[in-house]
């Protein structure tokens, strides 16, 4: 088990484990979620998109926006485990 | 964070007014004033809080309670502040104040007489629209009737122009009849067109207890 700010100690460790947690950061874009809700809210008060199709949108939204934010703290804080 | 209920919230500068009025404001404050330095007044409200969470909900309120400001006949230039600036009580408030009288008169001297106004352009969705000719015809419409543009964030693939506007109060009802005009023009497209706002994307002002832009 190895910590993200580990790898700065240890540049040897594994290009892996630095994949891994860019992956992560990217797989958890919140910019793009946030776009995404920028976007979802537009259209809706535009009337481009029912608000079933909205609210159900910006639920989803919401919720990875949640874990984007979660794992982007770990990764900031060093404290997101690589396995 | 303190336990009383006599921290001021802050949601812009304006040159020295007296206002009071019922608000539904940030962490749930019923009214608006002001506490005075000098010739400018900082439009405050009481909360329980010097460190308000950040939510959409909060921003947005800020955002309506300037909003009202920016509607009153007795306000010419709102200055706005970003989310989140609270203050302990009214002397330190008024301490922050001082060191940021040169920045603020600037900043109303930037933005006098003047709001802005929101306009997006979005896409149909077939998509069948000339982005290049629609972004001219924007800037040869409202550029000249105002005093200031910005190209704002293209969050959307959809989205051919967000722009915000500076325009003075006395332009208004001329770029409406720009903005129509715009609307009437090209019907296939949506136009999202808002405000008046405080003018946020003309004057950039981050108080605290350090120091001021």
């Amino acid at each position: 088990m190895i910590l993200v700010d580990d790898l700065l100690l240890k540049p040897f460790v594994s290009l892996l484990d630095i994949l891994h947690a860019m992956v992560l950061d990217e797989l958890h874009d919140m910019g793009a979620i946030r776009d995404e809700i920028k976007e979802n809210q537009l259209l809706y008060e535009l009337g481009e998109r029912p608000e079933s199709e909205y609210e159900r949108k910006k639920g989803r939204l919401e919720a990875e926006l949640q874990v984007a934010e979660e794992v982007h703290e770990k990764l900031i804080s060093g404290n997101i485990e690589v396995q | 964070m303190s336990d009383d209920n006599s921290n001021l919230y802050v949601y812009g500068i304006i040159e020295q007014t007296d206002i009071e009025m019922e608000v539904d404001g940030v962490y749930g404050a019923s009214t608006l004033g002001t506490v005075d330095y000098r010739s400018h007044s900082a439009l405050t409200s009481t909360i329980d809080t010097t460190d308000p969470e950040r939510t959409d909900e909060a921003v947005a309120t800020h955002d309506d309670v300037l909003r009202a400001v920016v509607e009153r006949d007795d306000v010419e230039t709102v200055v706005p502040m970003g989310f989140g600036m609270a203050f302990k009580n009214a002397r330190t408030l008024k301490g922050v104040m001082r060191g940021a009288q040169r920045a603020f008169r600037k900043a109303l001297n930037d933005v006098e007489g003047c709001v802005e106004l929101g306009i997006k352009l979005v896409d149909p969705a077939d998509g069948a629209t000339d982005a290049d000719e629609l972004r001219g015809a924007l800037e040869d419409e409202l550029d000249p009737l105002s005093a200031g543009q910005t190209e704002d964030d293209l969050f959307s693939d959809r989205l051919i122009a967000n722009r915000s506007y500076l325009v003075e109060q006395d332009q208004r009802d001329a770029f409406d009849e720009a903005v129509e005009r715009v609307e009437t023009e090209n019907e296939d497209v949506l136009v999202k067109y808002t405000g008046p706002w405080a003018p946020y994307n003309f004057v950039d002002i981050h108080i605290g207890a350090e120091a001021s832009n």
